[in-house]
């Protein structure tokens, strides 16, 4: 969607403002894919995500788990 | 002209992080004495069991892993982490939904946007599928709780979603039809979320205890929201009211390129909320 708004300047600036639009939305799906990871981690993960952390990753989140209304064991 | 999503998406983490902070420290305060007395009861009803049956009832906990002061402070630390995921969420949904005028109102639209939030990703599921103090969960059926949980809170977004879409289609109508169609909308939502298999899990807790649960549990999901929406409309406002004291010629380029034409149609700027 951001590249068609480079349509109406110059060629230059054009270029330059669809590449900043283009890497800040993709700067912007980084932030979501790694918020999602976090909220899988903390909500749903059951020592499957990280097999190293096993448990612990769960028991630490439990109490968090419980009050957000995220099943826990 | 640069994007508007960057400086949305650090408003986003402060904001979260503000939120975060302020949820984990209200239930660390107020919810956790009613988890010590859930773990509590859950341990004298499975020695009971035990006792009664010679073995382990299935319900027990594996707290073994960690202190209970341990898992209080994972509260709070567990709650900032989701509020700064939340709050980058947040922000990238408000970027793309107030894409074509992102700096406008950033007041009124924050707090609407956080109250659909509420509903869509707090209220609906929580409605349907209650918090549980520790105790209660069988973990043999967590699998199929984690999957029915997370149908209540897809179906709390897509349903908030539909519902704006739904009173954005009419805004050529008049009120009553638009209201009316955004309401049906909202019921049909409600009737999906209640369509879905009851939680498997039996809730041997004190009435009194559970229903103290569960309105802190709530409360504790609207004070993020809240939070959320009023760091991040009030850095918005911040944000407006320092671009317009930096200097006339930036205003005036940036009201020179008041929106970006390329922006996908259905979300109009002039439409009311949800």
């Amino acid at each position: 969607m951001s590249l068609h708004s480079a349509a109406s300047h110059t060629d230059g600036a054009a270029a330059k403002a669809a590449t900043v639009q283009t890497r800040d939305w993709l700067v912007a799906s980084a932030a979501v894919i790694v918020a999602l990871i976090a909220l899988y981690a903390v909500f749903v993960d059951n020592g499957s995500l990280i097999s190293a952390t096993g448990g612990y990753l769960h028991e630490f989140a439990h109490d968090g788990r419980h009050l957000f209304g995220a099943p826990c064991h | 002209m640069p994007s508007p999503v960057l400086p949305l998406l650090g408003r986003g983490l402060v904001a979260g992080a503000a939120a975060g902070l302020a949820a984990g420290l209200f239930s660390l305060l107020l919810a956790e004495p009613l988890m010590d007395r859930a773990i509590r009861a859950e341990e004298k009803r499975s020695a009971a069991q035990e006792h009664a049956r010679g073995m382990h009832g299935t319900a027990q906990h594996h707290e073994e892993l960690f202190a209970r002061s341990t898992q209080h402070a994972g509260l709070v630390v567990t709650a900032v982490v989701a509020g700064l995921a939340v709050g980058v969420l947040f922000a990238v949904a408000y970027a793309l939904v107030h894409r074509r005028d992102p700096r406008a109102a950033p007041w009124p639209r924050a707090l609407v946007f956080a109250g659909a939030a509420f509903a869509a990703v707090s209220l609906l599921p929580g409605l349907r599928y209650p918090a549980n103090p520790p105790g209660v969960g069988d973990s043999a059926t967590v699998g199929e709780r984690q999957a029915l949980w997370l149908a209540s809170v897809a179906i709390g977004v897509l349903g908030m979603f539909l519902v704006r879409q739904v009173y954005v289609r009419l805004s050529a109508r008049a009120a009553p039809v638009r209201q009316i169609g955004a309401a049906l909308t909202g019921v049909a939502v409600l009737a999906a979320l209640f369509l879905l298999p009851d939680n498997p899990d039996p809730v041997p807790v004190d009435a009194e205890l559970l229903w103290d649960f569960r309105v802190l549990s709530v409360a504790s999901h609207a004070l993020l929201w809240a939070v959320l929406a009023a760091v991040f409309g009030g850095l918005g406002l911040r944000a407006v009211r320092g671009g317009a004291a930096r200097g006339v010629i930036a205003g005036a380029r940036a009201a020179g390129v008041p929106s970006r034409p390329g922006a996908a149609p259905g979300t109009s700027p002039t439409a009311p909320p949800p």
